[in-house]
């Protein structure tokens, strides 16, 4: 239960483009081959290591769909971290990159940490958007890039980690301010050691922990 | 209201002499002032003023100054003094409370307020407006913007919603209040989320996603926890629109380790047993144990809840939860709720069911806590709704748990030794019989949760005996049961037990054998066919049709006056099937039922409320049509209902009804294909033979037609050769007419051979064998025309040789093969 650091992700891009999928497959390791429409935001979350450290993600699923569009800008300040989703067998899910990029620069903080993923690399027959359209676009915009296939599973976890390595980084570079939960950031309760798991006691001083480091 | 009047000279100026200025002329001067004026400080006085009045004269500054103050907040944003007057006047103008001012004034319609925020939102950058004042740092403006728009929400919650939440950052700016150091503030940015999360699920994922669970519990914890003021439930209530039907946030609670830092709650200080309870810390706690609630509510996903009853296990908040039941001074409503969420806290759960099993109440001699629960819900004294929540949380205790069923049925087995301590059995038998008709309906409720779904616990209760009077022989517990049932006078009593009986002899056919012997059947009926008419009456004939066609539906024909066939005998002659379906209807017609139905605890506010179990609800509506068909059916011999298939349980017993049926379909399949290939081949042998048939009629056609085509040039012959020698040849001329005869006989044999063709075309059977016969004869034919054209060729020879000419065209016979 305990961890170093919180981060909080969104995941944005186009309806279909499988952001769902993304979490689903990262969270419970399970493929979900049926379009399930996200209405508003749905929540999940999933420890991970880095550096030795244990970080707990808090991942934040948005609904692609134009109509929740207003909704789901009001995610985009409190996080850390986006991953920025486009369907490689749908041209204009990549053409549409820029007007995510824009909507999530201009109500982000500007540290926040944008992953930039090309989903459904197992369909390569049905290809539109050549790998070297996604990478010229990550480049020309200052993004991380990546091809991922929630179906398989492929560079599902790398995407996740990488952009938690990346904004690990910027946290030892002293970027973010992790005293400002508005970051997206979140210290945890340091001192506790023995977890909150070991009766009232134990869960007390977790608590009075968590109190005093905000 | 001098110093009013003498603010309002000082603006105005004075008034003619002789002329009284109405509200609503002074209102319109202010507001012109306001308009025109150029002087920053002269805008400000007039704003102050349109406030002072706006109480008073809320219709008419509310009227004529609208459209100036919304234009204050834009243009004056620089001077906080006007602002905070603006907002002011505009929240006293929409204020959703009437003002003593205007208690007496009828002009003033109720709901004024409504109507002057439906003007303000219908420019939805109003909203927009006070909104960007919440960035300003000043108290007054803050405070009063936090006021507006909880005003705002109050009256127009739904629309309101929508605006800011299409709003980039409106909810977001919200939230950074809650981080203002000034507590004022803090504590109205409460008010105003609490309004804005009621009911709108999107807006309160947003208020989760921006840290609301870690503020909250930062200011719950600051404030002492449950010992805190109204700050603390104000937050509790904020959490629980945020939780509640939200199962993304509840998801986000769990994982975010909320569970856990709602534990301090509970800690009960042993100190503060004699100070007593403060009514403030009865809320908060009852709001506390309401969250609870809501994680382990039986309406949220399974998933959810058994994840959220584990955590609560492991962190220990479960241990506390019982340590309030069980410690002394704690007020009674907070006991009632907290006997709840014990329940809901356990209800499914194995783990959590045995702990709650094994939790044991310091009392001397020390007994088990359910004991001690039960012994407050059959006892009368204790209050109403307290016994209620004991009943829940024993049901919750049942729950899908065959080893708590068991243990409740073990302590009233003969076998349990240990007679000299209570047990929850004897505890409920007491109840059974009691003379409160409440304990009689609550002891037979929970008795018929510890057989739900339970067919070995239901077999195992027959076993039970009592004692009913020293000396006199022990009366089984079913027979007691059906006894009361027919002594008691009671409507509740009464439905009680015949719910426990429905639940005990469904799927147990030798409860139904025991409970024929009892030969209550007779009493059964008389109450079906009973005349009352009162809604109560009709649920009570109901649920007695109900356990006469369980009788039929489960009946294994053990007890020989009431074999299944007798009892419908029984049924369609006394009362007849339509008349006690008709009678099953009622049951869920009933008011109670219905409100049973909706939720597993109960929901009463009243004694008189209780009457059906939700339990029994569902176990109704599964039964009700299969034991209509039952008692419509005819032929006992039908497998797919007997009882014995349908012993384990309600889904094995339609399970085992599909799986009978399956196979049937099965065989009746593989039959149908067997049939099918079989007549596939026929249909293709047939083929082959008619084929065959008519490849033989053709050939026999053409030979039949070559045949006659021989014959007439056979015939020709001998027709021509006579009259040239008529004469010297009267020999021959008989000859020629013998072998004439000779010929016309042969033509009909010819005829006759069409015929026989003709008939072969009919009968393609027959054909091989016709065509044999017809072969031999032309085989025949052929013998006989070449004797005939040797006999011609003779003819001819003679008649040459008599000096006879002949034609050699016409005596020359076809060569044939």
């Amino acid at each position: 239960m305990a961890y170093a650091y919180l981060f909080k992700y969104i995941i944005i891009g186009d309806t279909g483009v499988g952001k769902s999928c993304l979490l689903l497959q990262f969270t419970d390791k399970r493929f979900q081959p049926v379009h399930d429409l996200t209405i508003g935001v749905e929540f999940g979350a999933r420890m991970i290591t880095i550096d030795g450290k244990q970080i707990k993600l808090q991942i934040w699923d948005t609904a692609g769909q134009e109509a929740f569009r207003s909704i789901t800008r009001s995610y985009y300040r409190g996080a850390a971290g986006a991953l920025l989703v486009y369907d490689i067998t749908r041209r204009d899910t990549f053409n549409h990159l820029t007007t995510w990029l824009e909507d999530a620069r201009q109500h982000s903080n500007s540290n926040m940490v944008i992953m930039l993923i090309g989903n459904k690399s197992d369909l390569e027959s049905r290809r539109e958007v050549k790998k070297e359209e996604g990478e010229a676009f990550a480049r020309e915009h200052g993004l991380v890039f990546m091809e991922t296939s929630a179906k398989t599973a492929a560079n599902v976890e790398e995407a996740f980690i990488n952009t938690a390595k990346e904004i690990y980084e910027k946290i030892q570079e002293g970027v973010f301010d992790i005293n400002n939960e508005a970051n997206g950031i979140k210290i945890g309760p340091q001192h506790s050691t023995a977890g909150g798991a070991s009766g009232a006691g134990g869960a007390g001083a977790g608590g009075a922990a968590g109190g005093g480091c905000c | 209201m001098d110093f009013l009047k003498s603010g309002l000279k000082t603006v105005l100026g004075a008034p003619e002499p002789g002329h009284q200025p109405s509200g609503a002329e002074i209102v319109e001067r202010l507001v012109d002032r306001v308009n025109n004026s150029t002087l920053l400080e002269d805008r400000r006085d007039a704003c102050r003023a349109l406030k002072a009045m706006s109480r008073t004269y809320r219709v008419e500054v509310g009227a004529q100054g609208m459209d100036t103050l919304k234009q204050v907040l834009e243009l004056d944003r620089a001077d906080n003094e006007t602002i905070n007057y603006a907002l002011d006047t505009l929240n006293n103008v929409m204020s959703p409370t009437q003002f003593e001012e205007e208690e007496n004034n009828p002009r003033v319609p109720m709901n004024i307020g409504e109507q002057f925020t439906e003007m303000f939102i219908k420019d939805h950058h109003n909203i927009q407006l006070v909104l960007d004042l919440l960035d300003e740092y000043d108290f007054r403006v803050r405070l009063s913007a936090v006021q507006l728009l909880t005003s705002l929400l109050t009256n127009r919650p739904k629309d309101i919603q929508e605006i800011i939440l299409v709003k980039p950052m409106g909810v977001s700016k919200m939230m950074d209040l809650l981080g203002d150091t000034r507590e004022v503030i803090r504590n109205e940015t409460l008010l105003l989320l609490i309004k804005l999360t009621k009911g709108n699920a999107n807006i309160q994922k947003i208020v989760a996603f921006e840290n609301a669970f870690d503020r909250l519990f930062e200011i719950v914890s600051s404030e002492g926890y449950s010992d805190g003021g109204i700050i603390v439930e104000d937050c509790l209530l904020l959490m629980l629109n945020l939780l509640k039907n939200n199962s993304s946030n509840i998801n986000f609670f769990k994982e975010g380790s909320y569970i856990q830092k709602m534990l301090p709650m509970f800690n009960t200080p042993d100190e503060a047993e004699e100070a007593g309870w403060s009514p403030q810390k009865v809320s908060n706690v009852h709001c506390m144990l309401l969250i609870v609630r809501t994680l382990v509510s039986p309406s949220n996903s399974a998933q959810i809840i058994s994840s959220c009853q584990k955590i609560m296990k492991n962190v220990g908040l479960l241990d506390a939860l019982c340590n309030i039941l069980m410690s002394s001074g704690v007020p009674a409503d907070i006991l009632t709720e907290t006997i709840n969420t014990v329940g809901e806290a356990v209800r499914g759960d194995v783990t959590n069911q045995e702990f709650l099993g094994n939790v044991m109440a310091p009392s001397n001699p020390p007994r088990p806590a359910i004991v001690v629960l039960l012994m407050s819900m059959v006892n009368e004294k204790q209050p109403f709704s307290l016994r209620c929540a004991v009943l829940y949380c024993f049901q919750c205790y049942l729950y899908h748990n065959e080893m708590s069923q068991a243990g409740l049925v073990q302590t009233l087995l003969p076998s349990s030794s240990d007679m000299s301590s209570l047990t929850s059995g004897q505890l409920l038998c007491g109840g059974l019989f009691s003379s409160d008709v409440l304990s009689n309906w609550f002891s037979a409720v929970a008795l018929m949760h510890g057989l739900i779904d339970n067919p070995a616990q239901k077999e195992q209760l027959l076993r039970v005996l009592l004692a009913t009077n020293i000396g006199s022989s022990p009366v089984s517990l079913l027979h007691q049961c059906t006894l009361l049932l027919q002594q008691t006078t009671k409507l509740k009593s009464k439905v009680g037990l015949l719910m426990l009986l429905c639940t005990w002899l469904s799927y147990c056919p030798a409860a139904v054998a025991g409970f024929l012997r009892t030969g209550a059947v007779s009493w059964l009926v008389a109450q079906t066919c009973s005349a009352d008419h009162d809604d109560n009456e009709y649920l009570l004939q109901g649920l007695s049709a109900f356990l006469l066609a369980i009788c039929i539906h489960f009946n294994d024909d053990t007890v020989e006056n009431y074999s299944k066939e007798s009892l419908r005998q029984l049924l369609t002659k006394r009362i007849g099937v339509e008349v006690l379906t008709s009678k099953l209807c009622e049951v869920s017609r009933h008011e109670l039922y219905n409100v049973a139905a909706k939720h597993p605890q109960l929901r009463a506010k009243l004694p008189n409320d209780v009457l059906i179990d939700y339990e029994f609800c569902r176990l109704f509506k599964l039964l009700e049509s299969v034991v209509i068909q039952s008692l419509s059916e005819r032929r006992p011999e039908n497998g797919a209902g007997s009882p014995g298939a349908e012993r384990a349980s309600p889904e094995d017993g339609t399970l085992l009804q599909y799986k009978s049926l399956i196979r049937q379909q099965d065989a009746c399949l593989q039959e149908l294909r067997l049939e099918q290939q079989a007549l596939v081949q026929e249909n293709q042998t047939l083929k082959a033979s008619l084929n065959d048939s008519l490849s033989a009629i053709s050939h026999l056609k053409d030979e039949n037609t070559l045949l006659r085509a021989q014959m007439s040039a056979a015939t020709a012959i001998p027709s021509q050769a006579p009259p040239p020698a008529p004469a010297p040849l009267t020999l021959d001329d008989s000859r020629v007419q013998e072998y004439e005869t000779k010929l016309q006989g042969l033509s009909a044999e010819v005829t006759r051979l069409a015929g026989e063709l003709k008939a072969s075309q009919e009968g393609q059977k027959a054909m091989a064998e016709e065509l044999e016969k017809i072969r031999k004869d032309q085989d025949d034919l052929l013998e006989l025309l070449a004797d005939q054209d040797i006999k011609l060729n003779d003819y001819k020879m003679r008649l040459l040789s008599l000096g006879h000419p002949v034609e050699d065209d016409v005596a020359a016979p076809a060569p044939h093969a």
